[in-house]
C-alpha cells in the first residue's frame, strides 16, 4: 500500500521539470511520488494526481484563470513560477491555488509545500507573506497585530525559529498565526473547493476558529461570486 | 560596470528624470489616487447642494417674502406674519449653515424641519379662513428647506416631512371650514408645490449617482493611464538590464556551456549565486516604481557583490517616501551589515501601517440609494505611515550599527552567524 503523495507538474520548459523531478527524487523520506509531466494543462487530462505543480507562464500566457478549473476537477494546486509580483501571487491564491512557491524558493519549499497541499494545510512561502503584507485591497480580511507581526519578519528572512525568539513565543505559535493569517485568506474573495478544504482543514487542526471567520466570508461574497 | 549599471536607474522615477518615469511617480502611492476622484464626486455633490441651497433662500426672499409684503393689508396682524417669516428665515440659515458643513445628522436636520412646520402651520392658523389659499405664503418655504435638509438622507423622510405638512394645512383648512372649492385649490396647490419639491430631491438623487459613476470612470482612466505609464518604465528597465546581462551572467554562462567553468568549483558557484542574485535584483526592479531609498540600498548591495556575496532586494507594500536624513541613518546601517556579509543578504523594505492615519476613501455603495450620503465620507482606513527596512546577513560576528535617530529606531538579533537587523522609520 503506498501512502505517497502523488503529484502532475505542468511546466513548459524541460529543464525545470527536470530540476522538480531531481527535488522530489532527492526528498529523503520519498514523501512524494511524480506521476505525470505535462507541457501545458490540455495533456494533463485524465490524469489521477493529488497535487499539480503548475507553472503559472505556460508558451508565454500566464494561466492563472484556468486555476478554477483544475481545482473544481479535484486537483490542489501548488503554482511555481519566476513572477513574484504581490498582485500575482494573490490572484493565483485567490483562484484557489494552495500555495505560491517562487522559482527562487523551489529548492527549499516545493517538496513540503506539496505535502502540506495534499494535507489541506497552509504553507506560507517568503513571496505569500510578501503579498499578503503588500495586500492593500478593500476587501482584505483584518489581520492581528501578532499575525502581520509574524509575517513581516518571515518575509524579512528569519527562520521561523528565530521569529519565535524575536516575539518570544515559540516556533509551533509562529505556524500558528502564519497559518491562520492564511486561513483568513481562504475565506475571503472568490469561492474554491479548494480554498473550503483549507478552512475546514483549519478549523479542524485548531488554527482558527470557525467563529473567527465567519463575518469575513459574508463581507466578501458578492453577486459575482463563481459558483462552486 | 558601474556606468552600465546606471542606466536602469535612470529609467526608473528619480527627481531628475523625464517622460513616463516622472509621469508614473505622480501617482506613486495609490492612497493619492483615490484621494481626486473621491473628492471629485464630493465636488458634485456638492455643487447640486448648493443649487438647491439657492433655491429655498431665493423662494423664501423673493417668493414667500414678495407675496407677504404684496398681501400685507389682508392680515390681521402683519406683524405675527413678519415674525413667522424672521423665524423661519433664520431656521433656512442656520440649515444651511448645517448643510455646508456636511450632511447633517438625523437630529439638526429635523430640529430645523420642524421649526419650519410649527412656524408655517402657525402663520396659516393667523391667515383669515377664506383666504387660507390665497395668501398662504409659508406653505412652499416650508416644504423647500425640508428639501434641502433631508435632501441626502431616506427618501421616505422626505415623503413623510412633505405629507405632515400638507396634512397641517389641510388640518387648518378643515378647522376653518371647508368647503369644496377649497379643497379644489388645496389640492391645485399640493400637486404645484409639493410635485415640484419631490421632483427636485428625485432629480439630485439621480445626479449623486450620476456623479459617482463618473468619478468612478475617471478612477478606472487614471489606472489605465498609469499602468500604461509603467509599461513604459518596464521596456526601458528591460532594455537596460539585457546590457547588465551581457556583463556578468552571459560570459559566465559562455564559460560553464563550454567547460572552462567547472560547476563542482566551489569559486563557480559563487559567481553563479551572485549572477542568480544580480538577475533577481533586476528582474524586481520592474515590480515596484520605487524611491530613493531603493535606489541607495541596491547601491550598498552592488558593493557587497563586488566582493562575491549574493544579496537579495525585495519590497512589500507601496513604500512611503523617506526624508534625506532618515535615509542616511538607514543607507549607514545597510553599509555596515554589507560590509559584513560573508556570502549571502536579504534586504527587504515593507510599509508599516499606522492606525492614526486617516484617508479619503471612496464607499463601494455609490449604487444604493439608501445610502447615497456615505458614498464620500471621510473613512478610517490604514495607510502607509512609515517603513521598517531589514537585513539577514551570515555576517558571523556581531557588526557595530548606527546609532538610531532622525526618526530611525534600529532593532537587531543575532542567531549563530546569522544577523536580522530591522530600520524602521515611521513619519510624524
Amino acid at each position: 500500500m503506498d501512502q505517497r503523495v502523488t503529484v502532475a507538474i505542468i511546466e513548459d520548459h524541460p529543464v525545470v521539470t527536470e530540476g522538480v523531478a531531481s527535488w522530489i527524487r532527492s526528498d529523503p523520506g520519498q514523501r512524494v511520488m511524480l506521476v505525470h509531466t505535462a507541457r501545458d494543462l490540455a495533456m494533463l487530462t485524465g490524469v489521477a494526481a493529488d497535487v499539480v505543480i503548475l507553472d503559472l507562464e505556460l508558451s508565454g500566457e500566464l494561466v492563472t484563470a484556468q486555476i478554477p478549473e483544475l481545482v473544481a476537477g479535484g486537483y490542489r494546486v501548488v503554482a511555481f513560477s519566476g513572477h513574484t509580483d504581490p498582485a500575482i501571487v494573490m490572484d493565483t491564491l485567490d483562484s484557489g491555488a494552495h500555495a505560491y512557491v517562487s522559482k527562487d524558493e523551489g529548492r527549499e519549499h516545493l517538496v513540503e509545500a506539496v505535502l502540506a497541499a495534499a494535507a489541506d494545510r497552509p504553507y506560507v512561502t517568503r513571496s505569500q507573506a510578501r503579498a499578503m503584507l503588500a495586500d492593500e485591497r478593500a476587501a482584505r480580511p483584518a489581520l492581528s497585530e501578532q499575525e502581520r507581526q509574524a509575517l513581516l519578519l518571515w518575509f524579512q528572512g528569519m527562520s521561523k525559529a528565530s521569529v519565535g525568539r524575536r516575539m518570544a513565543i515559540s516556533e509551533n505559535t509562529v505556524r500558528q498565526y502564519i497559518s491562520r493569517a492564511r486561513a483568513k485568506y481562504a475565506a475571503t474573495g472568490r469561492t474554491a473547493p479548494s480554498k473550503d478544504a483549507l478552512l475546514a482543514r483549519a478549523i479542524e487542526d485548531g488554527v482558527i476558529k470557525a467563529s473567527e471567520i465567519a463575518p469575513y466570508r459574508s463581507f466578501a461574497r458578492g453577486p459575482d461570486d463563481r459558483p462552486g | 560596470m558601474t556606468s552600465v549599471r546606471q542606466t536602469p536607474d535612470q529609467a526608473s522615477p528619480g527627481p531628475a528624470s523625464q517622460g513616463p518615469a516622472s509621469r508614473a511617480s505622480a501617482s506613486r502611492a495609490s492612497a493619492a489616487r483615490v484621494q481626486p476622484t473621491a473628492l471629485m464626486s464630493a465636488r458634485y455633490q456638492r455643487a447640486f447642494t448648493l443649487a438647491v441651497m439657492f433655491l429655498v433662500i431665493g423662494w423664501h426672499l423673493a417668493g414667500a417674502g414678495g407675496q407677504l409684503l404684496r398681501d400685507r393689508p389682508e392680515f390681521p396682524s402683519f406683524a405675527f406674519q413678519g415674525l413667522m417669516w424672521v423665524v423661519m428665515a433664520l431656521a433656512i440659515a442656520v440649515g444651511s449653515a448645517l448643510v455646508l458643513r456636511g450632511a447633517p445628522g438625523w437630529g439638526l436636520a429635523w430640529a430645523v424641519v420642524l421649526i419650519m412646520l410649527v412656524a408655517s402651520t402657525a402663520a396659516s392658523v393667523a391667515t383669515p379662513a377664506s383666504q387660507l389659499l390665497a395668501l398662504n405664503w409659508a406653505w412652499g418655504s416650508a416644504g423647500w428647506t425640508g428639501v434641502l435638509m433631508l435632501l441626502r438622507r431616506r427618501f421616505t423622510e422626505l415623503a413623510a416631512y412633505l405629507a405632515v405638512l400638507a396634512g397641517a394645512t389641510f388640518g387648518v383648512q378643515v378647522w376653518d371650514g371647508l368647503n369644496r372649492l377649497d379643497l379644489a385649490g388645496f389640492l391645485a396647490v399640493l400637486a404645484w408645490s409639493t410635485g415640484a419639491q419631490v421632483a427636485v430631491a428625485a432629480l439630485v438623487r439621480a445626479l449623486d449617482v450620476a456623479a459617482g459613476q463618473a468619478a468612478a470612470a475617471a478612477r478606472r482612466e487614471d489606472a489605465a493611464r498609469e499602468r500604461a505609464a509603467t509599461a513604459e518604465i518596464i521596456r526601458a528597465a528591460r532594455q537596460a538590464r539585457k546590457l547588465v546581462l551581457q556583463e556578468g551572467a552571459v560570459p559566465l554562462v559562455a564559460e560553464l556551456a563550454a567547460g572552462t567553468a567547472d560547476p563542482g568549483d566551489p569559486r563557480v558557484r559563487a559567481r553563479c549565486a551572485v549572477q542568480a542574485a544580480r538577475l533577481r535584483r533586476l528582474l524586481a526592479e520592474s515590480d515596484e516604481v520605487t524611491g530613493a531609498l531603493v535606489h541607495e540600498l541596491h547601491a550598498s548591495a552592488d558593493m557587497a557583490e563586488r566582493r562575491g556575496v549574493a544579496v537579495e532586494i525585495e519590497t512589500a507594500g507601496a513604500l512611503p517616501q523617506v526624508p534625506g536624513p532618515a535615509r542616511r541613518v538607514i543607507t549607514d546601517a545597510a553599509i555596515a551589515i554589507m560590509t559584513a556579509a560573508r556570502s549571502h543578504a536579504r534586504i527587504t523594505l515593507a510599509t508599516v501601517l499606522s492606525e492614526s492615519a486617516t484617508v479619503l476613501s471612496e464607499s463601494t455603495v455609490l449604487s444604493e440609494s439608501t445610502v447615497l450620503s456615505e458614498s464620500t465620507v471621510l473613512s478610517e482606513r490604514t495607510v502607509a505611515a512609515g517603513i521598517a527596512v531589514s537585513f539577514v546577513a551570515d555576517t558571523g560576528a556581531s557588526v557595530l550599527l548606527p546609532l538610531a535617530g532622525d526618526g530611525v529606531v534600529i532593532d537587531h538579533q543575532q542567531d549563530g552567524g546569522l544577523l536580522w537587523a530591522e530600520a524602521r522609520w515611521t513619519s510624524g
